[in-house]
């Protein structure tokens, strides 16, 4: 164990040292540490239900619906490739060393909870926002990262052992992820049950996800069972749910260390798909990796030069598709943005801003999502450097999939939610056209960032500068919009603010981002 | 030193390797040669105790997959891969602890300054190149001073000064009495150092044949791999 124990110590050492070397980095690292600590320390101190005190028992509705979302989706993954706490490096030098497998098992657990630190700062970041919707108790905070740290140490555990009985065949396989399909479709069906009775999003999500037999529910139960306590004193369901998840990791960890293991295979598989997944996210590819390809695309490619990058990018997008420039991040930014409309309350001042909050709500998932664009895998390869063409036409053509992508997916959003709130058919096309110049802010304001910053190692710190630098961009427009609002009451004007503001921002940024396709050293 | 008796693998209903059978003397030098997806991979990470298989595989006469039998073999996989973090000669301390070694300072040393990393001892995983990684990978396997060691591929990446070098290795634990493996699919990268060759097929050993046999054959090894890996050829017998 001593010589694991060495492993995980020069690694977090050895990682603290090299930000060292880079001043740029470390800038960023400690601007990122501060930030972290300023909504730590606001998560703590900040008071509760200021804004609103919504019902606990809707707060009670979305800890469980967000902890089954949690558990089915990284369960269901487990089930396919495995959970991995190791990568190839472990593979080739650990495991074939004279290690035991449950040694090698406790570090790769250890190493597990350096990652568990990373889903605490996540929640870290949604606490001043449930503070200012619910009451919070003094010891609210604290319960809820309870809760996220016995979620972060149960599923892996939970998702070995399910995998360890899984991978023997093929049938069992089947039959575990058509139990996990059955019961996400069974949750559903009582929801639209419910919904069809009470026509209320909010109350009908209460109805089914805030029951006792939710509460008591093993293990996804009883971990939004310790989150719920954050808006209540602990009841029975929070100790039933803290007592039993603490047997759930103790007992499993104890089961696993005691078995006789012989799971090197499972986990050369599942580390094997962690470093294609580590590679596609390198290369700006995590989005569409893991997708599959659709092989019956035709039609060729079309236009010279430049415009060819745009033909292949669209014959991409449309291989990678459900349907047309459907695809995985665009159903997640409009499921996500109209749901977030539906459970916002109904609050007469607010109602006449729907489409704006669905804006609001989808530009923030779009920032998120779009994390980084096609453009950045073409800075991976020689070939765009290669064409010959000024850098403007070729950054413009790149990049100009994302817009038509995006204009596809605002279509699609403001459309939907146009019909769903009454809005004006100027308002629904504000809000298409404001969606594509913020995604195209967004882009521009990530090729400038990589190219002021340069190749940076860590693409969280990467994505984290870009999110910074965009936030501070928007901010005229978010100023401009409230005054357009004041002066004229109008929602069209608010959005149509915010828009302009974008397509001036969208247009600077592309100007002086331009450059990155010089050459190589431009981009690196 | 190395038994491998009926082993078979199966992925997804895939026979990745068939009741293959075979042993690796002390002193040997024995290489497993085949086209791609012959085999050769799984059987090695089957021997080095990555994976499950049928059959019976005993280094040093113990499982191969006791603590026992791992202190005895080195492994250098296909694709190097180092922890990202750490220097080279923190790979080569881990080693060192994990393998219980005493005074390997030295080994370490010499191994590095015989594959030109004696300058790099204090890059870290991720600063090096593809090469590099190998090189480093190597050492980690020589330092340990194996009776048994395998080479997955060991030539890819490689410089032509590293390839002189490990050919010389691959002749001085030959000597020390260390049995050796090498998977490869480059006939020319092994052909003056190898005692025994397996030559693999569709997961199955097509040929068994030591240098002797072939001298007397008097045929030479691309001929006669080529002849026994065609699959038209094995069709038509």
């Amino acid at each position: 164990m001593k010589a694991l124990l060495f492993l995980i110590r020069r690694n977090l050492l050895n990682g603290i040292k090299s930000a060292f070397k880079k001043p740029l980095v470390l800038i960023g690292y400690i601007f990122i540490l501060l930030f972290i600590i300023a909504f730590i320390v606001a998560s703590f101190a900040m008071p509760s239900g200021e804004i609103r005190t919504l019902p606990p028992a809707l707060f009670r509705g979305i800890m469980m619906l967000v902890f089954t979302v949690l558990y089915y989706t990284s369960l269901k993954l487990g089930i396919e490739k495995g959970s991995s706490y190791f990568r190839m490096s472990d593979v080739n030098m650990a495991f074939t060393a004279p290690l035991r497998p449950n040694q090698i098992l406790l570090y790769g657990f250890i190493k597990q909870l350096g990652g568990t630190l990373f889903f605490i700062l996540l929640a870290f970041f949604q606490i001043p926002n449930l503070k200012n919707n619910f009451a919070f108790e003094p010891h609210g905070v604290i319960v809820l990262l309870l809760a996220v740290v016995a979620y972060t140490m149960a599923y892996p555990l939970i998702g070995m052992l399910i995998y360890s009985w899984t991978s023997v065949s093929k049938e069992r396989k089947r039959l575990a992820k058509r139990i996990f399909d059955r019961a996400a479709l069974a949750v559903v069906l009582i929801f639209l049950i419910d919904l069809s009775q009470t026509r209320d999003f909010v109350k009908s999500m209460s109805h089914v996800f805030d029951h006792p037999v939710a509460h008591y529910f093993p293990i996804i139960g009883w971990t939004g069972s310790i989150a719920s306590a954050a808006v209540a004193e602990p009841d029975t369901a929070f100790l039933v749910g803290a007592a039993g998840m603490a047997v759930v990791i103790f007992g499993l960890s104890l089961l696993i260390y005691r078995m006789k293991l012989d799971y090197y295979e499972d986990v050369l598989e599942a580390t094997e798909y962690v470093e294609a997944a580590l590679k596609a996210k390198r290369e700006g590819r995590n989005m569409t990796f893991g997708q599959k390809t659709r092989k019956n695309i035709r039609g060729g490619l079309s236009g010279k030069g430049a415009r060819a990058l745009f033909a292949k990018n669209m014959m991409e997008i449309r291989k990678t598709s459900m349907f047309l420039f459907l695809d995985r991040m665009s159903v997640m930014v409009i499921l996500s943005s109209i749901l977030f409309k539906l459970i916002m309350p109904s609050e007469a001042g607010l109602n006449a801003f729907s489409m704006f909050m669905v804006l609001a709500f989808s530009l923030y998932m779009l920032l998120l999502m779009q994390a980084q664009g096609r453009w950045s895998v073409e800075v991976e390869k020689p070939y765009i450097f290669l064409i010959p063409a000024s850098s403007f036409e070729k950054l413009f053509y790149a990049s100009l999939s994302e817009h038509v992508k995006n204009l596809f997916d605002g279509a699609l959003l403001f459309t939907l939610s146009g019909i769903f709130f009454g809005s004006q058919v100027p308002t629904v096309l504000a809000c298409i056209l404001s969606y594509v110049f913020f995604g195209a802010v967004f882009l521009y304001a990530e090729v400038l960032t990589r190219r002021m910053f340069g190749r940076v190692h860590s693409k969280g710190l990467m994505i984290f500068i870009k999110m910074i630098f965009s936030f501070l961009l928007v901010v005229p427009g978010i100023i401009g919009s409230v005054i357009a609002v004041i002066a004229t009451d109008s929602e069209f004007y608010m959005i149509g603010a915010m828009g302009a503001w974008a397509f001036v921002l969208a247009v600077t940024l592309f100007m002086f981002s331009a450059g990155i396709f010089n050459n190589i050293e431009s981009s690196s | 030193m190395l038994k491998v008796r009926n082993l078979s693998k199966v992925f997804d209903k895939v026979q990745a390797v068939d009741d293959v059978s075979f042993e690796v003397n002390p002193g040997e030098i024995a290489v497993l040669l085949g086209p791609n997806g012959a085999g050769k991979s799984t059987t090695i990470k089957s021997i080095a105790g990555l994976l499950r298989f049928k059959g019976q595989i005993l280094i040093n006469n113990t499982d191969n997959k006791s603590v026992e039998a791992k202190r005895a073999f080195g492994y250098i996989p296909e694709t190097p891969a180092l922890y990202e973090n750490l220097t080279v000669w923190e790979h080569l301390e881990f080693i060192a602890r994990a393998y219980s070694l005493r005074d390997w300072e030295e080994t370490a040393n010499r191994l590095l300054t015989r594959f030109e990393m004696d300058d790099k001892k204090d890059k870290l995983g991720k600063e090096l190149s593809k090469g590099m990684q190998q090189k480093v990978s190597i050492c980690c396997a020589l330092l340990i001073q194996p009776k048994m060691i395998m080479f997955d591929e060991p030539m890819i990446g490689l410089d032509p000064k590293a390839i002189k070098e490990l050919k010389s290795v691959f002749l001085e634990l030959k000597q020390a009495g260390c049995a050796v493996l090498i998977s490869t699919h480059i006939i020319d990268s092994i052909e003056e150092v190898w005692d025994k060759v397996l030559i693999m097929n569709k997961g199955r050993i097509v040929l068994n044949l030591t240098r002797d046999e072939l001298d007397n054959k008097g045929e030479s090894l691309e001929k006669i791999f080529l002849e026994v890996t065609d699959s038209k050829g094995e069709g038509e017998a």
